[in-house]
């Protein structure tokens, strides 16, 4: 019986082996370009000018991406697995994100600004998730999806700060948005190939994409609220992609 | 063949240290927790016994002068004993009365605004409010991992033996999760081990009919936030839930507390404004302002409560207390 159990057991492992080389993977890359004006983001050392004539350093800017997935020509959505990353303009190496998806023809990519609902309220996270990284509210829970910080002569705070943390995962004020891009021509994925996608988050454009974001008139804004929404969905709209490398 | 498998099993469990697992008492007649609390983190005597000693822990302040036993005392069922608001670093006091914390595991929000989701997460806050341990994660983690004994301990407790903030806060959750009060008199008589005197047999009944809607049995809790008429604090003008939720008609909502234990976890109310029960009960007879407009509805109605009644109630409110947690050797310091 013991015997048995065990030749069923290996048939299963050899079986589920076999199934998952015949399934050909190709190597997907992900890289965030933070810009303003489509021009590469410098930190602190550049003063740049908004559509309303006022003039900021962007000193800090972090986000969240998370549950990135693609769709199939056939609608067939293929998910990266623990699909969570904190893009910090400070450091490189958190800009580019690597996975592997099934080999197909794919029209369309998409990924949500920040951390899904259930993440928010699942207890003590790690890695991107961890605490430490800054981006979890300790008095009232849950992720800040985006955070921008720096200073604006048109600030009326202390210190000239422009500070917006961006979060709320749920209710009318949910900050959590989902950026889709369509592809114009079917992006094709073969086995064992290299494909870079270059995604260009244009902080330019945070201003005023959706709803009229004035520094003089809201400098900080640091909790879920129908602002912290508003600004939400300017973000969700600085996001475009630039180019496909492929080889 | 037999080796492949070998390998095969050999690789999927790596060696780990053999774990002792824990379960939460869950009484009978008792309702089912909103979400079991441990589905992410195994409760192991391992995990606990960390947990246990990290909250006794006072380096994990700024200054080394605060744990979170200093402000959640195992005598006072884990609040802080006769003290409106704690104190924190640097002689600060904190904006809020201290808890009681037993029965977590049946709460679905914690803090008295309900701002934080999961008991894993709670932590966070009071470790790094600068009026409470202030300290920053950060050098929490650096004093843990300088520590040998903390290191043998996390290297037992968790598959992959490092001490990373997930397995500080799951240690801390496991010890204030197993926290539990079912072992007051009302408990016994209800387990048929004991029997109520004739003034807490009356108060009982006074309960039911005044106070059971909100301080529901067995919990003496439904958790839920609301205005109870107290008004707003002028100094600290805190809104309770709405700083949460962002609707004004949360305005003044806070949690309804346990009443269990509640001899011991004096003064009463979010900002500790009553020092006796007295008061407390003297407010929902006489002291309601019902012009509140976010004033519960339950309190609309007068509660007509005889002086006997009181007494009765008094009486009943005592047969709350839990002597079993408090004096719980699993709980107290470790040596």
């Amino acid at each position: 019986m013991m015997a048995r159990c065990s030749l069923l057991f290996l048939l299963m492992q050899l079986f589920i082996s076999a199934a998952i080389e015949q399934t050909p993977v190709a190597n997907l890359k992900v890289t965030f370009v933070n810009t303003v004006n489509k021009v590469p983001l410098v930190l602190d050392s550049v003063a740049y000018t908004n559509c309303w004539d006022e003039t900021y350093t962007i000193s800090k800017l972090k986000y969240y991406i998370s549950n990135v997935q693609l769709q199939m020509a056939d609608k067939k959505i293929s998910k990266e697995n623990e699909s969570y990353h904190l893009i910090n303009e400070e450091d490189t190496a958190t800009k580019s994100f690597s996975f592997s998806m099934p080999a197909g023809k794919y029209s369309s990519f998409s990924f949500l600004i920040g951390v899904d609902s259930l993440k928010n309220v699942s207890g003590a996270q790690t890695d991107a998730l961890d605490p430490l990284n800054g981006m979890f509210w300790t008095w009232n829970n849950g992720y800040i999806m985006f955070k921008l910080e720096g200073n604006s002569p048109q600030s009326t705070v202390v210190n000239n700060k422009v500070e917006y943390h961006i979060g709320g995962f749920a209710g009318v004020n949910n900050s959590l948005r989902r950026v889709t891009i369509n592809f114009d021509a079917p992006l094709i994925l073969l086995k064992k190939e290299n494909t870079e996608i270059f995604i260009q988050a244009d902080i330019g454009k945070l201003w005023n994409a959706r709803h009229n974001l004035k520094i003089i008139e809201t400098p900080v804004f640091m909790t879920p609220g129908t602002m912290s929404a508003a600004i939400a969905d300017n973000y969700a709209a600085c996001f475009e992609l630039i180019k496909i490398v492929q080889q | 063949m037999l080796l492949v498998v070998m390998i095969g099993t050999a690789f999927m469990r790596p060696p780990t240290h053999k774990l002792t697992y824990l379960k939460l008492v869950m009484p009978k007649g008792w309702p089912v927790p909103p979400t079991n609390i441990f589905a992410n983190n195994p409760l192991t005597e391992e995990g606990f016994q960390i947990g246990r000693k990290l909250f006794y822990d006072a380096r994990l302040s700024k200054d080394s002068n605060f744990s979170c036993a200093s402000c959640h005392q195992q005598f006072a069922a884990f609040s802080t004993f006769d003290h409106d608001f704690s104190h924190g670093f640097n002689n600060s006091f904190t904006t809020r009365n201290a808890p009681g914390l037993f029965n977590i595991a049946w709460q679905k929000e914690l803090h008295w605004d309900g701002g934080i989701n999961h008991i894993e997460v709670q932590p966070l806050s009071p470790l790094t409010a600068t009026n409470e341990m202030a300290e920053t994660l950060e050098n929490v983690l650096k004093k843990l991992k300088g520590d040998t004994s903390y290191v043998r301990l996390f290297k037992i407790a968790f598959a992959d033996a490092t001490i990373n903030s997930q397995h500080l806060l799951k240690a801390l959750a496991q010890f204030t999760g197993s926290i539990q009060s079912y072992n007051t008199k009302y408990d016994k008589v209800k387990r048929g081990e004991d029997s109520f005197t004739v003034s807490e047999k009356l108060g009982y009944t006074v309960f039911l009919t005044n106070c059971n809607s909100c301080h529901k049995e067995p919990l003496f809790t439904d958790n839920s936030f609301r205005n109870n008429g107290i008004g707003a604090n002028d100094k600290l003008k805190d809104k309770g839930r709405m700083a949460i939720t962002g609707n004004p008609a949360d305005s003044l909502k806070f949690k309804v507390p346990s009443l269990r234990n509640v001899t011991l976890t004096g003064p009463y109310m979010h900002d500790g404004r009553m020092y006796s029960l007295n008061k407390v009960i003297e407010h929902y007879r006489t002291g309601i302002n019902s012009s509140q407009p976010t004033l519960d509805t339950l309190l609309r109605k007068k509660i007509v409560m005889t002086n006997q009644q009181k007494a009765d109630l008094l009486s009943f409110l005592m047969a709350l207390k839990d002597a079993t947690m408090i004096s719980d050797p699993r709980f107290k310091q470790p040596d």
